[in-house]
Parts: C-alpha cells; structure tokens; sequence
C-alpha cells in the first residue's frame, strides 16, 4: 500500500495526503497551490456529507421514536415517508465522499507487481490510473447530469412525500463533477511526481 | 465471439489493469463498460443505464446500513472501547502463554461487535494492543498476525457490512445471516486463541509471559465493556425482536456509539470530524468498488455467463458440497490478489444462482444463509493471505520496524486455522443455520 510514515495511526493511514514539494513537472508551483484548493473544497464536501449522514441517522430515530410513541401511547408517529429521505441524502453524501477518496488516494489496488517497481515507475502508473479515473468520472457526470435533466423534464416525485425526484440527482452532481475536477487534477499530480522524484 | 468468450477476455484485461495498479473497482467499471459496448454492439445502452446505474446503486435503502455501520465503527474507536475490551480480555487471558496477543484477538471479537469492518477493527485494535506487545518483548511476526486476523473478527462478528452487501445481492433476510455468523464468529476468534496458544507453547521466545490477574481485578475489568454489550443487543436484538429495520438498527448504532464515545469523553468536536473524514474515504472507496461491480455485473449478465456457468457445473453432477468447495478454493486463490470486498461483488452473482441450484438436503432459505457465511470466511481469509492482504498492510504500517515479511510469515499458522474452520463449517452446515433454526 502506499503508506507514509508518520501518517499512519490511522484507518486512512496508508493513504498519504502527498502534495508535490518537487521543483520540477510542469508548473509545480502552480500544481501545490491548486491542489491546496482542490483538497480543501473535497474536504468540505466530504464532511458536508458526513454531517449529512449524521443527519439522517439522527432523522431516522427521530422516527423509531416517534413510531414507538404512536404504538404506546397513541401520540406523534414515524417521520412520513423518512426512507425516502434517507435514500436520497445517502446517494447525495455518496457522491460527496468520492472526490475525497480519490485526492487521498484512498481507492484499493492491488500491489503485486509494483512492490518491486521504482518509486519512478509508480508514479508513472499512477498517473495512467488516474487518466482513466477521470474518464470514469466524466462518464458518470456527464450520465448523471443528463438524468437530473430527464428528471427534472418529468417531474417524477418520491412516492410517499412527493420530493421531485431530480433534487437527488442535483445534490449528487455536486460530488460528480467535483470528483471529474479532483480526477483531472491528480492526473497533474501523478505528472508531475513522475517527472520529479516520483510517487511520494 | 460469444458472450462467454468476450467476458472470459475481458476477465484477462480486468487483471492486466489490476497488475500495472488500476485500482480495482475502475478496472471492473472500464471492464464493464467496454464489455456492454461491444456486446451490444453500441454504446446506447452503456449511455442509458448510467443515467441513473450510479445513483440508483448509492442510493440503495438497504446499503444505506454500509455508511451507518462504518461511522459506528469510526465512533467505536474513538470512545475507549477499544483500551475497555483490551483491558478486559488481558484481565482474563494474559497470564496464558502468547496471553497479550490472545487478549487483542479476544478484545478484536468484541469490538467486531460494535463495528461492521474489519479494517477498522484491525487498525483500532493495533492502536490499542501492539504498544504492549511490544513493551513485553512480543516477536514481531506474532504480534502483526494475531492483529491482522484478529481484525477479520470485524467483519465476521456480526454486525457486518460485507453480510449487508451479500443480503442485497442474494436477496436474503439480514438478521437472519446476522445470526446464522455469531456461532462461526466465535468459532473463529477460539480458532485463533488456540493458534497463539501453541504458537507460543512451540516458540516461548516468541511471547513473553506476564502475571496472572486476579478475580477482583478481572470483574472489574469486565464492568468497562458494558458499552459493547449494550450497542450489540440494541442493534442485533433491535432487528431481531422487530423495533428496527436494519437500516435503522445501523442507525441507532451509530448515534448510540457516538453518544457513548462522547460520555466517555474520547469524543469530541476535533475527533468527530475526523470520524466523519475517515468514514468519507471508505465509504468512498467501498461504494466505488460497488458502482464498478455493478457495471461489470450488468456486463456479465448480458454475456450470460452466470446461467452458461451453472449449466456447465449441473451438467457435471458432482457431489454439490464438492462444488461448494471448490468454490471456496476459487476465493482462496483470488483472495491473495484481489481485495474482498470486490470479490464477493463480482462472484456472489455468478456463484449464488449455481449453488441454490444444487441439492444439500436443505431449505432453500438454510442454503442461501450457510453459503452467504461461507462466502463472507472465504472472503475474510482473502483479508489476510498474502501478498494482497488490506489487514496485513494496514497492521504492517503501524508497526514500524516490522518488514512486511515477517508478517506474512506471521499470519500463516492463522490462515490454518481458518482452513480447519472453513472445513468444519463445510462439512457441518448446521454450526452455521442451527442458530438461526433455534431462534427463528
């Protein structure tokens, strides 16, 4: 795995927070300043959809609770049609976490034949992973983006409380096309890693 | 080409991209795509299905339990649980020879039951127990492998996330796989209390021994766990008894570790974000790895491939628990280079249809829960067979000064364990659905 030292008392120890301190590449200044940004706004992200999960958990026993009020006591009742919530603030949250995986380095590959692979030739790798990375990414933008636009065309609504269908797909492109820039972006990274001193 | 013969070429490309380190669910999501491209002749259909393929999968009801549970585990090890249940089970164990590594291996099986990964579990675990290993002098090989297959009690001790995922695909009952795993979760977790025991009979060196603790403090140790204990009877209890819906056990779950973490006092503003940040990353990666199944399962199906495969297998009319076993050796070998996650993704498709074609002398219902649990071992096995183990590099880069080959040696007399238990469990379904026949 690609760990760091230093990094690593954690679960996402071995996915080192690597920003190029290298000289060389193209425009390596310029890469360190973007991918400050870029890392930070996929963090926020991030933690905007933990706290959304977080939200919905709560939202969730909001409703066991006020299901088992209702049973009892004959008072409140279950949050309607909070399953429907749930779907769609998690399939928004899940989109929010992508970009941020994908700047931490946090997707599983398999580490047979590069244990023994320079760190030049790593970096290299890297960087073809992350060119098909983000023609994955702009494939699932680009498909999302035009169901939202289907959705919104239609107006289908939820079932139960007739939340229009497409405002899950609008908080989900948010992470989809932020993930298309972070992809783009560590494609630069991994280039200029390669042309520098190599993965770090 | 043939269907058949187009996913059996896209498998090979599927493992090209994996070797030069595509990560693996891009590698299944290209493999894919392009597979359904040539197939059909076009990209039409590709371009339709993922107009909504990504969302639909992230937006699953009862996937939704995934992110639920890893935040619970996340919470988990920030709320002194984890020291509680080491403390606890080194009260109790530690005096035996190889005691400290049987106390991380009997503390991992409780925390496996207030987390859904194994992940989490083996680096919380690792956290907690290799500084006193390693302030008693244990071996470096011993340590690393009591905590790589100690933290497979993570996914194994129910709640488990990879059992949500198998549920989904097989379209099974949950609680009743929950259940149907307690009896091989413990199996396993004395399975390795043994391994350690002779382990370190063979090689006293290995393992320092260290007092025995007395009955006083060993109850008094017992009192910390009783967060555990509480969170595992809500959330399986919860479900069991009807008050839940999983995905609202998993729900409570979270909020009810977060709440006790935050008592205890190792939760606060600082750490709940990072909490929340960790569980971004393996959300992200697991539910990327369940985006690219899924497109390489469309894929699959449209090449026929799971009815060509059971055709094949029926037609040999082996004995069915033979096939079963040969099975369970297909996810030996490719769990030593593919991670499990994705593995159970890509197979369980393929294999589940075969298997409930076959004749065990038992209900459909037993069937589909004794397999689920052999997959969910078979898998759990990949987690620490070297050289692609996720527990043998994460406890590997927490310990530095140990080369990741003495922790591949480390783990071996482990993975024999697993093999006696795996076959035990083959041979024997009922140790698997006895459980739940009694409680259901």
């Amino acid at each position: 795995m690609r760990g760091k030292p230093g990094f690593v008392c954690t679960v996402d120890g071995l996915m080192s927070l690597a920003s190029n301190t290298s000289s060389r590449g193209l425009a390596p200044k310029l890469e360190t300043r973007i991918g400050g940004i870029i890392g930070r706004w996929a963090l926020w992200l991030a933690v905007l959809g933990g706290l959304l999960l977080v939200a919905l958990a709560l939202l969730t026993i909001v409703s066991v609770v006020g299901r088992g009020a209702s049973s009892s006591f004959g008072v409140l009742g279950p949050v309607r049609g909070d399953f429907e919530l749930v779907i769609m603030g998690t399939a928004i949250a899940v989109f929010a976490f992508l970009p941020y995986a994908q700047y931490r380095r946090g997707h599983v590959a398999m580490e047979i034949a590069t244990n023994w692979t320079s760190p030049h030739t790593k970096a290299l790798l890297a960087m073809i992973a992350d060119v098909l990375m983000t023609g994955a990414a702009f494939l699932i933008a680009w498909r999302l983006h035009a169901g939202l636009l289907d959705k919104i065309g239609n107006g289908e609504t939820t079932f139960i409380v007739g939340i229009p269908t497409w405002l899950g797909y609008a908080g989900s492109a948010v992470g989809a096309w932020t993930m298309v820039a972070v992809s783009l972006y560590t494609v630069w990274r991994s280039l200029n890693e390669w042309l520098g001193g190599g993965e770090q | 080409m043939s269907g058949v013969e187009i996913a059996a070429l896209s498998f090979v490309v599927f493992l090209a991209l994996a070797v030069i380190r595509v990560p693996i669910a891009l590698a299944m999501l290209l493999c894919g795509v392009v597979g359904t491209t040539i197939l059909t002749g076009s990209e039409t259909a590709v371009l339709a299905s993922f107009k909504s393929l990504a969302y639909s999968t992230f937006g699953n009801y009862t996937l939704t339990i995934v992110p639920l549970f890893l935040l619970m585990g996340q919470f988990a090890s920030r709320g002194g649980i984890s020291q509680a249940l080491f403390r606890a089970a080194n009260a109790f164990l530690g005096h035996c020879p190889g005691g400290l590594a049987m106390a991380a291996v009997g503390a991992s099986a409780g925390f496996g039951a207030v987390s859904g990964s194994s992940i989490a579990t083996a680096a919380t675990m690792a956290e907690v127990a290799m500084p006193e290993m390693k302030r008693f002098g244990y071996a470096g090989s011993l340590s690393t492998g009591s905590l790589a297959a100690g933290g497979t009690l993570g996914v194994l001790i129910p709640p488990s996330f990879v059992l949500v995922i198998y549920a989904v695909l097989a379209e099974q009952n949950i609680i009743k796989l929950f259940i149907a795993a307690i009896v091989p979760g413990v199996l396993a977790a004395v399975g390795y209390i043994i391994t350690i025991g002779i382990v370190a009979r063979l090689k006293p060196d290995l393992a320092p021994r260290q007092d025995r603790a007395n009955w006083r403090e060993r109850f008094r140790a017992l009192i910390d766990v009783w967060p555990v204990l509480l969170v595992f009877v809500v959330v399986i209890g919860g479900i069991y008894w009807g008050w839940f819906s999983p995905t609202e056990s998993a729900a409570v779950g979270a909020v009810a570790t977060g709440t006790i973490a935050a008592v205890n006092g190792g939760l606060n503003w600082r750490s709940f974000f990072e909490a929340l940040r960790q569980t971004a990353v393996s959300v992200g990666m697991i539910f990327f790895i369940i985006l690219g199944a899924a497109a390489y399962n469309t894929f699959f199906a449209f090449a026929g491939l799971p009815q060509s495969l059971a055709e094949l297998v029926l037609s040999a009319s082996a004995n069915p628990f033979l096939i079963v076993a040969v099975i369970l050796l297909i996810y030996f070998v490719l769990g030593t280079v593919m991670d499990s996650l994705s593995m159970i993704l890509l197979t369980v498709p393929i294999f589940f249809p075969l298997v409930m074609g076959l004749d065990f002398g038992m209900t459909a219902d037993d069937t589909a829960i004794w397999f689920g649990i052999l997959v969910l071992i078979g898998a759990e096995i990949g987690l620490i067979t070297p050289p692609v183990g996720m527990n043998l590099f994460i406890i590997n880069s927490m310990s530095k000064g140990v080369p990741i080959s003495e922790t591949y040696r480390g783990v071996l007399p482990f993975i024999a364990s697993d093999i006696v238990r795996t076959g035990l469990l083959l041979t024997f379904p009922i140790l698997t659905i006895g459980l739940v026949r009694l409680l259901f």
